[in-house]
C-alpha cells in the first residue's frame, strides 16, 4: 500500500466559521503508525475523514499512492467505498439491527468471500479481540467498551490496508487500554497495516506511534517520530502540549521583567553570547535538577536560587515543586529526595537539554547548533517536507 | 501536474469554477440528490400546482359560466369574487356559512377547553383515582372519526323534520325540537367533544413537562396555591394552551363530516359543505372562491401557531434537568373528579357508541323489548329494503367498498410511507441546502390546506386533461395521488425526524467497509428505519381510512370507499346500514392506532405534538 499525501488539504465546514482543517501537508508512509494528536476540537477527526472521503476538501487534494482521490482542482472524487480502508468510529457506529457476528462479517460479505473463510476470519479476529461470547447478542446489548472492541473487529474483518481509527480506546478501563494498545501494536507489526490514529492521549501517541503529527486549531504543527516531538518540539505549542508534569517555560521577550528572565538573559550574554532574538526557554522537568550545595552545580549550566515548595510522590518518581526567583518550576526524580518544603538551593539545569524559542515561539535553530553541537536546521528535521 | 508550479502555489485556492464544478460531481456522485430532485419535482405537482390551480380558477371564467359573464372561458375576472363576496346571493353562498363556520369553531373550542382544560390537568398532575386508565380513554374518541358521532346524535335526536327512521326520543313520543336535532347546536357539541381530546394531548403534555420545582420554589417564597397557578403556571402553560386552541380552530375550520350529516337536513351550511355544495351544483368558480377562504383562514392561523410556537420555545429550557412532575393531591374532590371524568368519557365516547351498537340490531328505534332485536342488519337475507337487501356484512357493495379502501387508502399509505422516508433521508443528506429546505417546506404545505379545500384543488387541477397527464376524475389514481399529498406533512416529518435520530455514522461505518448507495440501502438504512416505516405507513392509513372529505369530492360510485359508502347510505335513511359501516370504520381505526403505537411505543399524542 503506497503512501496516503495530503497536499494543502483544507476543510470549511461553511458559514462563517475558522478552517476546521487548515491547509495541511502531510505524508503517512507505507506501513507507518501516524498518530494525529491534539487537543479536542483541533480538527484530527475531520483530518481523519478527508482521508476516509466522507467529509470532502474545501480545497487542496488528497492522493494514495498516485492516485489522486479527492481534489478541488481537477474535480477528482473517489467515494468512501471504493477508497478500501477501515476506519473505527469515535462513536463506534455499530449497526443496531445486526449481531455482533453479522456486524464483524458484513465487509467480507460485501467483498464476496467464501463461506469457509468468512467463518475463520471473523472467528479469529473475534477471539483475538475477545468478544466470541457475544456473537449473537445485539449492540445494544453490550457495555461501551465491549463495542468498542466489535467496532475495531469489524473493521480488522476486512484487513484494509490502510486502518483510520478516531480515539478507538477511550472507553476502556486501564487495563483493557492497555493489552488492546499492545494489541494493536501487534497487529500494525504482523499485517504491515499503514494505521493512522487519533487521539488526545500523548502517552496512547508516544508508545504506539511511529510518527506523530500534532495539530493546533486545524493546523498542522510538527510531525515526527515520538522522540523527536519530546526531544525537539519544533514550537511552544507542541512542547507545551508534550510532557506531563508541562515544560517549565520562561518568558524572555523584550519587556519581561520577571527575575528569572533577567538571570536567565544573564546566563545566555555569559555563556553564548552569539545567540540573538530568545523569546522564551523551555526546561523539561527531567532536565532540571536540585542542589542544596551550588558546589554541586556543573560547569556551564543556567542555575539560580530555589526553594523547595512541595514534593509529590506519584509512585516510583517524585514530582518536586520550586520556587524560583518568584517563579513556579516542576521537576521530576525517580531518586527519592532527600529534601522537605522550604529547603532552599539552587535549581539548574545542562544547556543542551534546553530548549529555545524565538520570539513568535518557533523554535530556534541556531540555538541548537550551539548549545548541542547539532549541525543544520532543526526544522527540517522536525518536519517532513511533503514531496511533490 | 508538475511538481514546482504544485510547491510554488501551495495555498492558492481553488476558483469558484472548480469548487462549483467539485461540489456539482460530488452532489451527483450519489443517488441522493437526484432522488430529492425528482421528489422536489414530484411535490411540486402534487401540492403545489394544485393549490395554484385552484387559485387561479377562482379568477378565471369557467366553462359553462362565458355566457353569464360574457367573456369566453379563460380571461380573467372579478365575477366569482364578486358573486361570492358581493352579490346578492353572496350572504348564502358565502358569509352566512362563513358566520357559522366561524361561530361553531369558536363555540366547539370554547367547550372543549372548558371540558378538557380540567380534564388534561386531572390526568396529568393529580392523584384522581384510575389516572392513566383515564389517560387513554379519554383520547379515544380521537381515533375515531367525527362524523361517527354525528351519526350517534342522529340516531338519538332525529326528528320528523326530516324523512328516515325516527330517532329515539321521537319514537318515545318526545319531539326533538328542531334546534337541537339539526344544525349549530349539535354539530358545535359534537365537534366540541371530538376535540376535548386535543386538549388533553397536546396540553397536558405540556403540563406534564412543568417542572414541579418551579411550583415549589414559588411556594418556598410563600406564595399561595392560587397566586401559584395564577402566577406560574399560567403564563408559562399560555403558549402551549394557545397553540392547541389554534390548531383545532385550523382543524374546525375544514371540518366536513360532521356538518354534512346534521347540517345540510335543514341548511345549514359551513364554508366545507358550502364548498361540496358548490361543487355538486358544478359552480366551480365559486367553490374556488371558497377553498381559498378555507385555506386562507387556515394558513394564517398555522402562522399565528408558528409564532406561539417559537414562543413557547423560550421556555423550554426551564424545566430540563431535575425536572420533576409533582402530583397535586385532590383530597375531598377525588371522588368528584374522577365522576367528571367518567361523565365525559360516558358522553363523548360510551354513550355514541353503545348508541350506534344497539341501533344496528334494533328494528324500530327506542323499542328495547326482545322481539324488537335482530342480527338481520348485520347478516340477515330478504330484507325488505329496496337497495339493500341482505345484512351489510353479506353485501357485495361493502365488501367492494372494503376492497377499494383497503387498496386505495393502502397503496396510499405505502407510498407516502415511503416517500416520508425518502425525503428525510435526502433532507438529511442532501449536500444541497436549498433543496433540503425545499422539500421540508413543500411537504408541510398541506397541513396549512383543508382537506376539503386540497380536494377542490384537485378536482380542479385533474378534472380535464392537461399536457401529458389524462383527466384523472373518477379514477382511483387520482384518490391515491391527494391522499399521498394530504398524507405528506406527516410522513415527512416522520421520516425525518427518525433520519435525525439515526444519524449518519452507521450508514457512513457501512460506506467504508465498502458498501455502495443501494447496499447501504437495503442493508443499513431501511432496517434500522423499520419501525418508522411502519408507522409512517399505519398512521396514514388510520387517518385516510376514516377520512372523508377528500372522498365526498374525488370518489365516485366506482371508486366507492367505506366512508363515502356509509354516507350513501345516510342519504339512503338506512340508519341501522349506514351505523354499521360506521362502526367498522371506527373499530378499523381504533385499533390500527393501537397497533401503530404497540409497534413503535410511542404515544399519540408524541406525533401529535409536533
Ligand atoms: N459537521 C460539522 N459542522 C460544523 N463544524 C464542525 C463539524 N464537525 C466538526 N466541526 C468543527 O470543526 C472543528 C474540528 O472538529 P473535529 O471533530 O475534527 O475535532 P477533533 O480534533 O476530532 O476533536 P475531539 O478530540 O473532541 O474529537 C471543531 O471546531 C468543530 O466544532
Ligand atoms: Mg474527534
Amino acid at each position: 500500500m503506497p503512501a496516503i499525501t495530503l497536499y494543502g488539504a483544507r476543510k470549511n465546514y461553511g458559514g462563517s466559521a475558522p478552517d476546521a482543517v487548515s491547509d495541511l501537508d502531510l505524508v503517512i508512509d507505507d506501513g507507518e503508525f501516524m498518530c494525529l494528536l491534539g487537543p479536542s476540537g483541533c480538527g484530527k477527526t475531520t483530518t481523519l475523514r478527508m482521508v476516509a472521503g466522507l467529509e470532502h476538501l474545501s480545497g487542496g487534494r488528497i492522493a494514495v499512492g498516485e492516485r489522486v482521490v479527492d481534489c478541488v482542482t481537477s474535480g477528482t472524487f473517489v467515494s468512501p467505498e471504493k477508497r478500501g480502508m477501515g476506519l473505527v468510529f469515535q462513536s463506534y457506529a455499530l449497526w443496531p439491527h445486526m449481531t455482533i457476528e453479522r456486524n464483524t462479517d458484513f465487509g467480507l460479505r460485501l467483498r464476496k468471500v467464501p463461506r469457509a473463510e468468512r467463518q475463520e476470519r471473523v472467528e479469529k479476529v473475534m477471539k483475538t479481540l475477545g468478544i466470541e461470547k457475544y456473537r449473537d447478542r445485539y449492540p445494544s446489548q453490550l457495555s461501551g467498551g465491549q463495542q468498542q472492541r466489535v467496532a475495531l473487529a469489524r473493521m480488522l474483518a476486512v484487513n484494509p490496508d490502510v486502518l483510520l481509527l478516531d480515539e478507538p480506546l477511550s472507553n476502556l478501563d486501564a487495563r483493557l487500554r492497555l493489552e488492546m494498545r499492545a494489541e494493536l501494536k501487534r497487529l500494525h507489526e504482523e499485517f504491515k497495516t499503514t494505521i493512522v490514529f487519533v487521539t488526545h492521549d500523548q502517552w496512547e501517541a508516544m508508545t504506539l506511534a511511529t510518527s506523530i503529527a500534532v495539530m493546533s486549531e486545524g493546523a498542522l504543527q510538527q510531525v515526527g517520530t515520538p522522540n523527536d516531538i519530546y526531544e525537539r518540539p519544533a514550537n511552544r505549542f507542541v512542547a507545551e502540549f508534550v510532557g506531563s508534569p508541562p515544560i517549565n517555560i520562561v518568558e524572555m521577550g523584550e519587556g519581561s521583567t520577571n527575575p528569572l528572565a533577567v538571570s536567565a538573559r544573564a546566563y545566555f550574554a555569559r555563556h553564548h553570547p552569539r545567540l540573538a532574538d530568545i523569546g522564551s526557554i523551555g526546561m523539561r522537568p527531567e532536565s532540571v535538577a536540585f542542589a542544596l550545595d551550588e558546589k554541586a552545580i556543573p560547569d556551564g549550566a543556567f542555575s539560580e536560587k530555589a526553594v523547595v515548595s512541595g514534593v509529590l510522590p506519584t509512585g516510583g518518581s517524585w514530582i518536586i515543586e520550586l520556587a524560583a526567583q518568584g517563579a513556579k518550576l516542576f521537576l521530576t526524580t525517580h531518586q527519592p529526595p532527600a529534601i522537605s518544603d522550604g529547603d532552599a538551593g539552587w535549581f539548574h539545569i545542562r544547556p543542551e537539554t534546553l530548549h529555545v524559542f524565538d520570539a513568535e515561539g518557533v523554535r530556534h535553530a541556531a540555538a541548537d547548533t550551539q548549545l548541542r553541537g547539532e549541525v543544520g536546521s532543526t526544522a527540517r528535521r522536525a518536519t517532513r517536507k511533503v514531496p511533490a | 501536474m508538475s511538481a514546482a508550479a504544485d510547491r510554488g502555489v501551495p495555498s492558492a485556492r481553488p476558483g469558484l469554477w472548480q469548487r462549483l464544478r467539485y461540489r456539482v460531481r460530488i452532489a451527483l456522485r450519489e443517488p441522493t440528490t437526484l432522488i430529492g430532485i425528482l421528489a422536489a419535482l414530484l411535490f411540486a405537482y402534487l401540492i403545489i400546482v394544485p393549490i395554484l390551480s385552484l387559485l387561479v380558477d377562482a379568477g378565471r371564467v369557467q366553462f359553462g359560466d362565458e355566457r353569464r359573464i360574457g367573456t369566453e372561458p379563460g380571461a380573467w375576472t372579478f365575477y366569482y369574487i364578486s358573486r361570492a363576496l358581493f352579490s346578492p346571493v353572496a350572504g348564502n353562498l358565502f358569509w352566512a356559512p362563513l358566520v357559522n363556520t366561524l361561530s361553531v369553531a369558536f363555540g366547539a373550542i370554547g367547550i372543549s377547553l372548558a371540558i378538557g382544560g380540567p380534564l388534561a390537568w386531572l390526568v396529568s398532575r393529580t392523584d384522581m383515582f384510575a389516572r392513566r386508565w383515564f389517560a387513554t380513554a379519554l383520547i379515544v374518541p380521537f381515533m375515531l372519526p367525527a362524523w361517527t358521532f354525528a351519526l350517534a346524535w342522529t340516531t338519538l335526536f332525529k326528528n320528523r323534520s326530516v324523512g328516515g327512521q325516527l330517532g329515539w326520543f321521537e319514537a318515545l313520543g318526545l319531539t326533538p325540537p328542531d334546534w337541537l336535532a339539526y344544525g349549530q347546536v349539535p354539530i358545535t357539541i359534537i365537534l366540541a367533544l371530538n376535540y376535548i381530546p386535543f386538549f388533553i394531548l397536546l396540553f397536558g403534555n405540556a403540563l406534564r413537562r412543568f417542572d414541579s420545582q418551579l411550583e415549589d420554589s414559588a411556594r418556598m417564597l410563600g406564595a399561595r396555591s392560587s397566586t401559584v397557578a395564577l402566577k406560574i403556571i399560567g403564563p408559562m402553560m399560555l403558549p402551549a394552551l394557545m397553540s392547541a386552541i389554534i390548531l383545532a380552530f385550523a382543524k374546525c375550520i375544514g371540518e366536513f363530516g360532521v356538518p354534512y350529516v346534521l347540517g345540510l337536513p335543514v341548511n345549514y351550511d359551513l364554508l366545507a359543505t358550502g364548498l361540496y355544495r358548490s361543487i355538486s351544483s358544478r359552480q366551480t368558480g365559486v367553490a374556488a372562491v371558497l377553498a381559498a377562504a378555507i385555506m386562507l383562514i387556515g394558513i394564517v392561523s398555522l402562522l399565528i401557531d408558528a409564532r406561539l410556537v417559537r414562543e413557547a420555545r423560550k421556555f423550554v429550557t426551564v424545566g430540563n434537568k431535575g425536572a420533576m412532575a409533582r402530583q397535586s393531591a385532590l383530597g375531598p374532590l377525588r371522588i368528584p373528579a374522577t365522576a367528571f371524568a367518567a361523565l365525559i368519557f360516558l358522553i363523548s365516547v360510551g354513550l355514541p357508541l353503545l348508541t350506534l351498537t344497539l341501533s344496528t340490531v334494533m328494528r324500530v328505534p327506542a323499542n328495547f323489548a326482545l322481539s324488537n332485536f335482530t342480527l338481520d342488519y348485520w347478516i340477515g337475507t330478504n330484507l325488505e329494503t329496496v337497495a339493500l337487501r341482505t345484512g351489510i356484512l353479506l353485501s357485495p357493495a361493502l365488501w367492494s367498498a372494503a376492497f377499494n379502501t383497503l387498496t386505495i387508502v393502502g397503496t396510499a399509505s405505502i407510498c407516502s410511507g415511503l416517500l416520508g422516508l425518502l425525503v428525510g433521508y435526502v433532507v438529511v443528506r442532501t449536500p444541497l441546502r436549498p433543496l433540503a429546505v425545499f422539500l421540508r417546506q413543500v411537504t408541510f404545505l398541506p397541513y396549512l390546506v383543508p382537506g376539503i379545500a386540497f380536494a377542490a384543488a384537485y378536482l380542479s387541477l385533474f378534472a380535464v386533461q392537461r399536457g401529458p397527464i389524462p383527466a384523472l376524475y373518477g379514477t382511483a389514481a387520482i384518490l391515491m395521488l391527494a391522499l399521498v399529498a394530504d398524507q405528506m406533512p406527516y410522513a415527512s416529518r416522520a421520516g425525518i425526524s427518525a433520519m435525525m435520530q439515526l444519524g449518519k455514522d452507521p450508514e457512513e461505518a457501512a460506506q467504508v467497509s465498502g458498501a455502495g448507495w443501494f447496499r447501504r440501502m437495503v442493508s443499513i438504512v431501511v432496517p434500522i428505519q423499520k419501525g418508522a416505516l411502519v408507522t409512517g405507513i399505519l398512521l396514514p392509513f388510520i387517518s385516510g381510512i376514516k377520512g372523508l372529505s377528500l372522498f365526498v369530492i374525488l370518489a365516485v360510485p366506482a371508486t366507492d370507499v367505506l366512508t363515502t359508502y356509509s354516507l350513501r347510505l345516510v342519504d339512503y335513511n338506512y340508519t341501522q346500514a349506514a351505523n354499521a359501516v360506521v362502526l367498522i370504520i371506527a373499530a378499523i381505526a381504533y385499533f390500527g392506532t393501537l397497533l401503530a403505537q404497540k409497534l413503535t411505543k410511542t404515544n399519540l399524542a408524541d406525533g401529535l405534538g409536533s
